[in-house]
């Protein structure tokens, strides 16, 4: 068993500072969204909302795994999902160890 | 504690210093016959095959090594891997070879599983094996690499250059933000081929026909593998779940076991994710908690978890492949057949090369000469295969209740018939009998057995 935060820990990333690749376009049409699937479908939670309708919802694009279902999800197409610069991003180094080299 | 942690969270060290922003140097950087955008599977392949054929390829791949953006692990067929790499189980390092190829038919307290076990299986020139997806990804991209392509790692394709509506070259973003020119560019980026959809060459992927899956890789000593699995030394199974895992909603999940790890997945439909509200990673630890999945997990440590997405619209879903100057290939061409995903996308980089080959031959980069790969695509089992499958998708959206009933249904017929009952075997039948035709009417049950027969003889 293991949850989310754990799940994420097991993952290896090179976020980029100065870039977010996933944005959304207009928070105002977020509030009249009813659904919200983006704050379920992402398989590493990287939108956030605290329910509060004053508060945007977050978006934490540095645990991003990059697999673009939120893109697809968005009701209203308001998910502007682009893939992370070159080298940055999500990296899967289940194989071997980065950090004896 | 906290010390480790930050040991795990710290970022890979790149190369270039904090990269500031630039204005894009709009000289090329270089001008190629091929241009390969991804080093998967596909594009890897492709690159192999057109630069042993003579041309100048040029593969851009934006992750720091090929695989970095795919997680775990696969099976691949080795009769469709040896026609296009001859005897590559000496070279690739494959974890295990499957000899056992297993259903389950999944609900909350019961499994009925159908299992085919056999030595047959693991008789050259073999049928299957797992492999870790970095370890393919990176012999095949050695492979192009000695063949002559040039790999450039960390280089992300942000668009594509147009000269009129061909094809002419690519834009690489930041930190590089260089042009590169070429004759043809194939797009071998993946599932979410955003830069087709960006330069209109395909329509936005309906979320119907994508799916979404998550992952994680289960670590136990090998041993321990195959007395859990009751496998001999080497050898692997591949166990598809259906019903329980996706929760009452079309879906699959597997189990596949490597040399000293295992990896459990489930997924389903993107528009199914979005519409039912299940978090994936609440499915993955509600499968982990099955009573009968449970004891197989047991001890193990979770090494590592990750998502994909997987076209899994099948034959109508597959978008216009050929445009002036550009194909595209693998699962940016939506080309996946049920559990068939890398094998397509290695025989469509086979083909996109042929195709390629031809056209610089004949100096000609049009559409109509490039509809050689689609011609080649045509004519092999791929599409004959994905036509044959066509109308599985639409069925699964059909009957949306389709895996869950019926493997409900199996199964209380199952356990019915393993019960001993103080009644008269005749009554016995009958009382199952009532049992089904009181979970579904006889009338649908033929209306859906008409329907998926209809599916599968096509």
């Amino acid at each position: 068993m293991s949850t989310l935060q754990e799940k994420i820990d097991s993952i290896h990333f090179a976020p980029d500072n100065s870039w977010q690749h996933v944005i959304i376009s207009e928070q105002n049409i977020c509030k009249d969204c009813q659904e919200k699937p983006c704050l379920t479908i992402c398989p590493t939670a990287v939108f956030l909302w605290n329910y509060a309708e004053s508060v945007p919802i977050k978006v934490l694009y540095k645990q991003c795994v990059e697999c673009g279902a939120c893109r697809l999800a968005c009701p209203h197409n308001n998910i502007e999902f682009l893939y992370p610069h070159g080298g940055y991003g999500v990296m899967y180094t289940e194989e071997f160890n980065l950090f004896s080299e | 504690m906290l010390n480790k942690r930050y040991i795990v969270k710290k970022p890979y060290k790149l190369k270039q210093a904090d990269h500031v922003l630039q204005e894009a140097d709009t000289r090329p950087a270089g001008k190629f016959d091929v241009i390969i955008v991804g080093a998967g599977p596909a594009g890897s392949t492709a690159a192999y095959f057109m630069a042993q054929q003579g041309l100048h390829v040029l593969l851009l791949e934006r992750g720091p090594y090929p695989g970095a953006k795919s997680c775990g692990g696969a099976s691949i067929i080795a009769e469709h891997t040896h026609k296009l790499f001859p005897n590559f189980w000496d070279e690739l390092q494959w974890e295990r070879m499957v000899t056992d190829q297993s259903f389950w038919w999944m609900t909350k307290d019961s499994v009925l599983s159908t299992r085919f076990q056999s030595k047959r299986l693991s008789a050259a020139p073999y049928n299957r094996f797992t492999i870790k997806r970095v370890h393919l990804y990176k012999w095949l991209a050695q492979k192009a690499i000695a063949a002559g392509a040039i790999l450039e790692n960390s280089h992300h394709v942000s668009e594509l250059l147009f000269n009129g509506n061909q094809a002419i070259g690519v834009k690489t973003s930041e930190p590089q933000n260089k042009y590169y020119l070429a004759d043809i560019i194939v797009l071998a980026d993946g599932a979410n081929s955003l830069l087709a959809e960006k330069a209109n060459l395909i329509q936005r992927v309906s979320p119907l026909n994508m799916s979404l899956y998550v992952k994680e890789t289960i670590v136990l000593p090998s041993v321990t593998i195959e007395e859990r699995f009751n496998l001999s030394p080497g050898e692997g199974a591949i166990i598809g779940l259906y019903g329980y895992p996706t929760a009452g909603i079309n879906g699959t999940a597997s189990i596949q076991t490597f040399k000293d790890s295992i990896s459990l997945n489930v997924g389903m439909s993107v528009a199914s994710f979005a519409q039912s509200g299940n978090k994936p990673y609440e499915l993955l630890e509600r499968l982990k908690r099955h009573p009968y999945i449970q004891p197989l997990l047991m001890d193990g440590d979770v090494k590592e978890y990750g998502s994909a997405l997987i076209p899994e619209g099948g034959y109508h879903a597959i978008p216009k492949l050929v445009h002036p100057g550009v194909m595209l290939i693998g699962d940016a061409a939506s080309l996946v057949n049920g559990v068939h995903g890398i094998n397509l996308a290695m025989w469509s980089g086979y083909f996109s090369a042929e195709a390629a080959f031809a056209a610089k031959i004949a100096r000609d980069f049009s559409e109509k000469k490039l509809h050689l790969y689609q011609t080649l695509l045509n004519e092999s089992f791929v599409m004959q295969d994905l036509k044959a499958n066509a109308d599985v998708a639409q069925m699964q959206i059909n009957i949306p209740y389709l895996f869950d009933l019926y493997t409900r249904m199996a199964n209380e017929t199952a356990f019915q018939i393993a019960k001993v009952y103080t009644m008269p075997k005749l009554a016995k039948r009958k009382f199952i009998l009532q049992k089904l035709i009181s979970m579904q009417p006889i009338g649908k049950l033929i209306k859906d057995g008409w329907r998926v027969l209809r599916v599968m003889i096509r």
